[in-house]
């Protein structure tokens, strides 16, 4: 499948930690546009294949082609096509957002109306506020912000909503779409399932380094029920959660 | 490209210096402790400059003479006279301990006239001990110099030769000119070493430089602009350093102000490359503290900070004259006390080219992001 749709080949790659594969030869495409999961339980290896994708890890075995450039070869290159969201996101103290952007957009060589982007991810009131003062949702979205300041074509995310309450959680993955909807390939780790279901166009289910399964959350579910699979307990028009949010509202809380 | 590029830096050092500025702990280190260090030596070099002696005077006799004798060392300054040594005994202990550096004794007829002569007579002695030789050795000459004029009142003598002490410069280097100096190195490698020490690895432990890294930051642009931030309150903190020195000590300024500036920006660049160094190494601070402390500790005690080096044995002198910091505290003080310019500096400046390279050579190549 050598086309225009697909924006990431990933082919055979691999990551040894200690003499262990930590990531064992996986292979798959991601195709332009689209939300791209990968899901999987802790040490799974999700980090680790994002992190080689971004260029921060060397890449062991395989290769990984990101828009025609190869990630091992022009890292430099890499960079400057990707935005990045990690795990836990940080900034440096004593600086206003407005500046976290400009720093950002500067580290990329660019000058950036500032106030625009804080604007999109609803942070415009907080503009010179520190970032060591906001709310771990805050954060997340300030984080998406100086991500996306040099108009990357592929956004990585890393278990985005680890830590954050419901509502924080909603508002994140209505921002991911937002995202996506600019034509921005998203390629993200979760292990909530909720969120890759709700989020993902498909999704890759990782375990041990490898790849166990990758499709589309509806067929994967189709396949399940397929093989005969069925649940023990009935299922509920509403979860705890929808409890939740309809006592508590949608509305953010920072 | 190149533009671009010296953007960043240029983004990069200005957000860096805000930081700074905006950081009360960092304030207080770099600017207000120094400052600190700068009142409590300066209140120890500074001011009159004159050799002074702790003295206890005893009296025994009761003539005229003696006593105006006393009342004219109570009011010279040379002499700093102890009242509380009442008794040979007490002065002893006094200079066993070293808070005091002879006794002077004026025995119980000195100053009387003796015998048909017609003018007063006498022997003054000063009593000291091992510990303080050489203080008693220029504190008999200086009483036998005085004895010396008021023998010249009663006994009219020819003196064929004489000897007269004539100063050289017009005014010859203070102690206060090398702690200045001294002080301004001492500024210098806090910021330098200790401020990217603990910053560097915190910033690493939190993930901020991984993000960073993350984007196309290259790491020569990132060492540019901390460098170049490091540099702008270097200048700052050494501006507020002089202008407490000429207000409260009065420090002469016989150089020039951009030869001053330049040495302390190649001064911070070199010591913070070192800063730079071990932080971007090390993965916390538990690895840097050490090694910033194995690098600072001698600079600090032989690279002429707090004792001048001259006064520290030859083979001492000649390998700190290699430390980094040497050029700097060297290089400050030819500039404010002998007046030279920066040009006629080339084996600090050189020292400090090449330091620079070293230094930056191996901070680029251990620097790790995370």
């Amino acid at each position: 499948m050598k086309n225009d749709d697909v924006i990431m080949q990933v082919k055979n790659l691999t990551k040894i930690y200690d003499k262990k594969k930590v990531v064992n030869g996986i292979d798959f495409e991601v195709k332009r546009g689209e939300i791209f999961g990968i899901l999987g339980p802790n040490g799974a290896g999700k980090t680790t294949t994002l992190e080689m994708l971004e260029a921060l890890r060397q890449i062991d075995g395989g290769e990984a082609l990101l828009d025609g450039v190869n990630v091992a070869k022009d890292p430099q290159k890499i960079k400057a096509l990707i935005g990045v969201q990690p795990q836990t996101p940080a900034f440096a103290e004593k600086l206003k957002l407005t500046e976290i952007i400009d720093m950002f957009a500067a580290a990329y060589g660019e000058k950036v109306n500032a106030k625009e982007f804080l604007r999109d991810v609803d942070l415009e009131e907080k503009a010179s506020a520190y970032s060591e003062n906001l709310s771990g949702g805050q954060r997340q979205r300030l984080s998406i912000a100086a991500a996306l300041v040099h108009g990357p074509k592929v956004f990585f995310l890393d278990e985005p909503t680890t830590g954050l309450d419901p509502q924080a959680r909603r508002n994140l993955w209505g921002l991911i779409e937002d995202v996506r909807k600019k034509g921005v390939t998203v390629i993200m780790t979760t292990h909530y399932m909720d969120e890759a279901e709700l989020l993902c166009d498909r999704i890759a289910i990782m375990d041990n380094g490898k790849i166990v399964a990758l499709d589309t959350p509806k067929n994967l579910i189709k396949n399940l029920l397929k093989k005969g699979f069925k649940k023990e307990q009935t299922v509920e028009q509403a979860n705890l959660e929808d409890v939740f949010i309809d006592l508590t509202g949608k509305d953010l809380r920072d | 490209m190149i533009k671009k590029e010296l953007f960043t830096i240029w983004v990069f050092a200005k957000l860096e210096t805000f930081r700074t500025f905006r950081d009360k702990v960092a304030l207080f280190f770099t600017f207000v402790f120094p400052l600190i260090f700068l009142f409590i030596f300066g209140g120890i070099f500074g001011g009159n400059n004159s050799v002074k002696f702790k003295v206890a005077v005893l009296n025994e006799s009761k003539s005229d003479f003696s006593q105006g004798f006393v009342k004219q060392l109570t009011e010279d300054e040379t002499f700093d006279i102890d009242k509380e040594s009442t008794s040979l005994d007490l002065a002893k202990a006094k200079m066993d301990r070293g808070q005091l550096d002879a006794t002077i004794v004026l025995p119980q007829n000195f100053g009387e006239k003796s015998g048909n002569n017609a003018y007063p007579s006498g022997e003054a002695q000063v009593i000291y001990n091992q510990n303080n030789e050489q203080a008693a050795t220029t504190l008999t000459s200086v009483l036998g110099g005085a004895f010396e004029k008021v023998n010249a009142g009663f006994v009219k003598s020819e003196t064929p030769f004489s000897v007269k002490a004539i100063s050289t410069a017009k005014e010859g280097q203070r102690r206060f000119d090398y702690t200045f100096a001294g002080l301004v190195g001492f500024s210098i490698l806090g910021l330098g070493i200790f401020g990217p020490t603990t910053v560097f690895p915190q910033m690493k432990q939190k993930g901020i430089l991984k993000r960073l890294h993350t984007t196309t930051l290259k790491v020569r642009q990132y060492f540019i602009a901390n460098a170049l931030s490091s540099s702008i309150i270097g200048i700052v903190s050494v501006a507020m350093m002089f202008v407490a020195a000429r207000i409260f000590f009065d420090l002469n300024m016989n150089g020039d102000y951009l030869s001053l500036m330049a040495i302390v920006v190649l001064g911070t660049i070199t010591l913070f490359g070192i800063g730079l160094a071990i932080g971007g190494w090390a993965k916390n601070e538990n690895q840097a503290a050490p090694l910033a402390q194995i690098v600072t500790f001698p600079m600090m005690f032989l690279s002429g900070v707090f004792f001048p080096r001259f006064a520290m044995p030859e083979i001492l002198q000649r390998v700190s004259s290699f430390f980094p910091l040497t050029p700097v505290v060297d290089g400050v003080r030819l500039i404010v006390t002998e007046g030279r310019t920066i040009f006629d500096l080339g084996p600090q400046v050189g020292l400090l080219a090449a330091w620079i390279v070293i230094i930056y050579t191996i901070a680029f190549r251990a620097f790790r992001w995370e």
